[in-house]
């Protein structure tokens, strides 16, 4: 009989138990960001750069999921009209973020290169790329990761835009250049 | 009195038994609660539901239903959730951040077909603004060339050919160049923001080759009059040479500049 008291409190306080085993281990925001694609044709070269990037990592029972977002009308190639031909021949006001993600080992986090399978889901197409590699160097608390997505145009089903009747490069390398704090 | 102690003693422990087997009950009963799933208030609301009824008047129709108030207006984009967009090729892992935790909005992660139509629609009459520009190059270039042999020589009025050609040639060029503007300015505006880049010179050579594209063939007409009649050509028609190489000159420039920069590499 003394002990229906105490099962009694043990039961009240399972829904707050189970509140706080939800709570990630760590988490990671994403403090700046530049990512940078680059587009080829015989007659130009073209780099478009977004700062616009958000991100986000959560980590579980040793397992860190880590998403980053960046709209797609954010990239800047220095020429408005490009930018609005480049938003739509990317679908990029039917789908308008570019969406990464991925999942590391939180025992890796701290070394300095990073190995990651990324997922990629851009212009309503998603792409995996296994093994993309990136530099690590960390300043107190800021991680700073510098890498290259080797992303094409086949990989998400954009028809290639030309001129002159010239289609541009399959290639479009997009430059990762990411700053992570812990929180 | 000691039946009394008795009757304590015993209700004592009875009474602590009642109160743990009523804290129990609400214990049991308060962890059912939090973990059934609550209906939210919006899916238990009763809303009114479209009933068509047979109005007393036997020969008017009944009323046509009332849009909602949500309804997108026809200028409104349409708004396409993410759930009706087609599946990605393969699902995101369950587990992770979710966009709502990076502080994005439904206004910034949903997208709108219209909108993309719209740009399609740009797009796609650019792109003849774009052909149609290179084309008009051509009769351009030709009435530019042809107008050597435009002018009477030595005084010889009577030869009209040469400046025969280079008035259909000039007529060419202003049709041509009138059905190229057409598809620029006629193509939707998707975008208040100022121009960056070469299209910005794109745009500002309009003010010279817009208003040399108008002056030129009237400038050319007071010059053929004045010839066809054996004057000298003379007066503000004398500037009609002058006009059409600027013309010209800044519509070649028009072109360059939304190519602007050029790195060859094959």
């Amino acid at each position: 009989m003394k002990r229906l008291p105490l099962l009694a409190i043990l039961l009240l306080t399972l829904p707050v138990a189970s509140v706080h085993a939800q709570s990630p281990d760590q988490a990671w925001n994403l403090d700046q960001s530049t990512l940078t694609y680059h587009m080829s044709h015989p007659m130009h070269e073209v780099d478009g750069t977004s700062r616009a990037a958000r991100g986000k990592g959560v980590c579980h029972a040793g397992q860190c999921d880590f998403l980053v977002a960046a709209p797609v009308k954010s990239f800047d190639s220095g020429d408005s009209n490009r930018d609005l031909h480049m938003l739509q021949v990317t679908r990029g006001a039917q789908f308008p973020l570019i969406q990464v993600r991925f999942r590391l080992p939180q025992g890796s986090l701290a070394s300095p290169t990073l190995d990651c399978d990324l997922e990629v889901e851009f212009a309503g197409n998603t792409a995996h790329y296994a093994h993309v590699q990136f530099h690590q160097t960390i300043e107190g608390n800021a991680h700073h990761i510098v890498g290259i997505v080797p992303a094409t145009l086949t990989d998400f089903k954009i028809d290639p835009p030309s001129f002159l009747t010239i289609p541009i490069k399959n290639d479009i390398p997009v430059r990762v250049d990411l700053t992570w704090h812990p929180s | 009195m000691t039946a009394l102690l008795l009757q304590q003693d015993t209700a004592i422990p009875s009474r602590t038994a009642t109160w743990a087997r009523g804290i129990l009950i609400a214990g049991i009963c308060l962890s059912l609660l939090c973990s059934l799933p609550v209906p939210l208030r919006a899916q238990t609301e009763d809303r009114p539901a479209a009933v068509l009824a047979a109005k007393s008047d036997p020969l008017s129709l009944p009323d046509a239903p009332t849009p909602a108030a949500s309804a997108t207006s026809p200028d409104e984009p349409i708004v396409i959730s993410r759930s009706l967009q087609p599946p990605a090729q393969s699902p995101p892992p369950s587990a992770g951040p979710s966009l709502g935790d990076l502080g994005l909005t439904p206004a910034e992660t949903e997208g709108s077909a219209q909108r993309q139509a719209l740009l399609d629609r740009r797009t796609h009459m650019l792109k003849v603004h774009q052909r149609l520009g290179l084309i008009t190059v051509i009769p351009v270039a030709a009435a530019c060339i042809s107008a050597a042999g435009a002018p009477p020589e030595h005084g010889n009025y009577g030869n009209t050919t040469s400046r025969d050609v280079h008035v259909a040639l000039g007529a060419a060029a202003v049709a041509m160049y009138g059905a190229t503007a057409y598809y620029a300015i006629r193509a939707p505006k998707v975008s208040n923001e100022p121009a960056r880049g070469g299209i910005k010179w794109h745009k500002y050579l309009i003010y010279i080759h817009a208003p040399g594209m108008v002056l030129t063939p009237i400038l050319g007409a007071m010059a053929f009059n004045q010839i066809n009649s054996g004057q000298k050509v003379h007066g503000i028609a004398s500037a009609h040479g002058g006009v059409a190489a600027a013309t010209a000159i800044s519509y070649g420039a028009a072109i360059v500049a939304v190519s602007w920069p050029i790195h060859i590499k094959f």
